[in-house]
């Protein structure tokens, strides 16, 4: 699908050596449009939506900062911790500001099964849908989210 | 309708193309800046081949820069002032440099291309950075996901360092990055073994470097460090200190410890210690044990979350708390705190509560 100068100039942004050393995209060549239209439709075809999913990182990341840079115990289910590392990034969409490097560990311990996302990554699912492309170190399968972080689905 | 509306993309994506083609061929041919002065201090001066970041500029001719993301302008370490010869600031740099910094002429180093002659200064103590040549003397695991890495240095063979500094580690080109990145450790070796540098690194998910040590890094092997570098290290007064340290935050505040016990120090020092379980907790014995070598020191370790196998009789609690609780006036001490951010502004804020001024307190923050 064609996309538009704008998306050109995000693109270009994602590359590898621009903002971060390995890049946003991973060694997804489709276009940026093309990869948040399939993420979008993973994300419809589970009955959930972007924003819950966003809000769903967002309560884990806040309730995780009681840990101190540690695990602690969330809702039975979950251990969370919030960790930084030296730095902070800007968006490839551009706005709104720089993003610490914050990790947000969730492990589902009924699933027995881990995510880890930034702030950025939060950023980026709320404001644009985007998870990163395939092959990209910090991807984040949608439906990965939606289970380990027990999104709400219609 | 249609065929002029293709007509006119397509003539933009001509003249787009050819604009991008130019700025290829003007990259390759204007931008040979040819051999320009570097002037550091008013005293050094050498000449370079343009082109280059100020940051990887200084650090061929030996000049370290303390930097933390390799130069990525994501970090904003990289600060120098640049009295001529850089130009107007860049967005990416902006950031970074507040208004009163830019008054000053600072500048981040990594963003700003020596095109001309330049005239920077920086601090004295950056002509003590030094790269060293070291091999990988053991890697222990420390807990799950945090190792200790023992370097013995060749080329220089010592290192002069203050109890807290950190220094760069170098990553080689590996699966997760093709070109040499660098990243910062707080040394948690003590400066009288002037021919080690130990370090402490905790795992983060695909983390370049941490990936590296954790998974890559074998004994015996080549490691390139440059340092010391930073300002987190312990004051020269008489006043009682408490530390506050998670995690890899252990680090510095060991190498501190230890720096006094050597040097026989005095001063009343309480270190509290935070972690979730057991299995996050370690050198509890060694740190206990310096009980036996400082004048009034303890080693408070503290528990979150203990489990029942644990068997933990200690404190327990967020480290905050175990602070909070433990502590009646702390208006005439300093503290040092080493951990994340939120950890860090937990702990200023019960410090603060406690009566302590907030200039006597210091800390190396992760971020």
């Amino acid at each position: 699908m064609k996309q538009s100068p704008e998306y050109d100039h995000i693109q270009q942004q994602m590359q590898p050596g621009v903002i971060t050393l390995p890049g946003f995209l991973g060694h997804d060549k489709r276009n940026l449009i093309d990869i948040l239209i399939e993420d979008e439709g993973t994300v419809l075809r589970a009955d959930t939506s972007h924003q819950k999913i966003a809000e769903r990182m967002q309560y884990f990341r806040d309730a995780g900062v009681d840990g101190l840079g540690e695990f602690i115990t969330l809702d039975d289910t979950f251990d969370v911790r919030v960790d930084s590392v030296r730095g902070k990034l800007p968006s490839p969409f551009g706005g709104p500001g720089m993003f610490d490097k914050v990790n947000t560990t969730v492990v589902n311990k009924k699933l027995d099964k881990e995510i880890t996302f930034t702030d950025l990554h939060i950023h980026f699912v709320r404001d644009h849908g985007f998870y990163e492309g395939k092959g990209s170190p910090f991807r984040l399968e949608p439906l990965d989210l939606i289970h380990i972080l027990q999104v709400e689905t219609a | 309708m249609l065929a002029s509306l293709l007509l006119s993309v397509g003539i933009i994506t001509l003249i787009s193309v050819v604009l991008s083609l130019m700025m290829v061929v003007a990259d390759a041919t204007i931008g040979n800046y040819g051999i320009v002065n570097v002037t550091v201090n008013k005293e050094t001066q050498f000449e370079v081949e343009g082109g280059q970041s100020l940051l990887k500029t200084l650090m061929s001719e030996g000049i370290f820069i303390p930097s933390a993301c390799g130069g990525r302008g994501s970090c904003g370490l990289c600060k120098v002032t640049v009295l001529e010869g850089a130009g107007a600031y860049l967005p990416t740099e902006l950031p970074w440099i507040d208004k009163e910094e830019q008054k000053q002429n600072i500048r981040l180093s990594c963003q700003v291309k020596v095109k001309n002659d330049i005239e920077i200064e920086i601090p004295e103590e950056l002509f003590l950075v030094k790269e060293f040549s070291t091999t990988v003397e053991s890697i222990k695991d420390l807990t799950y996901d945090i190792k200790e890495v023992r370097l013995k240095l060749h080329d220089p063979p010592e290192i002069e360092m203050k109890a807290g500094q950190f220094v760069q580690f170098e990553v080689p080109e590996y699966e997760l990055t093709d070109e040499p990145v660098y990243r910062a450790y707080s040394m948690a070796s003590v400066p009288s073994d002037t021919q080690h540098v130990e370090l402490m690194i905790r795992l983060v998910p695909n983390g370049i470097c941490t990936t590296y040590v954790h998974e890559h890094l074998k004994e015996g092997e080549q490691v390139t460090i440059n340092g010391p570098y930073g300002d987190f290290f312990l004051r020269d007064t008489d006043r009682p200190i408490i530390c506050i340290a998670g995690g890899s935050g252990m680090a510095p505040i060991k190498s501190i410890l230890l720096d006094m016990a050597e040097k026989g120090s005095k001063r009343k020092a309480r270190y509290f210690f935070g972690a979730r379980t057991r299995k996050d907790l370690f050198y509890v014995e060694e740190m206990g044990a310096l009980e036996e070598r400082l004048h009034d020191y303890k080693f408070i370790p503290a528990l979150s979350e203990p489990q029942e196998e644990d068997n933990w009789e200690g404190e327990v609690g967020l480290i905050t708390d175990v602070v909070h609780r433990l502590t009646e006036d702390a208006s005439g001490s300093e503290a040092y705190l080493c951990g994340s951010p939120g950890m860090i502004d937990a702990c200023i804020a019960v410090l603060k509560d406690l009566g302590m001024p907030e200039e006597h307190i210091y800390f190396d923050k992760f971020s």
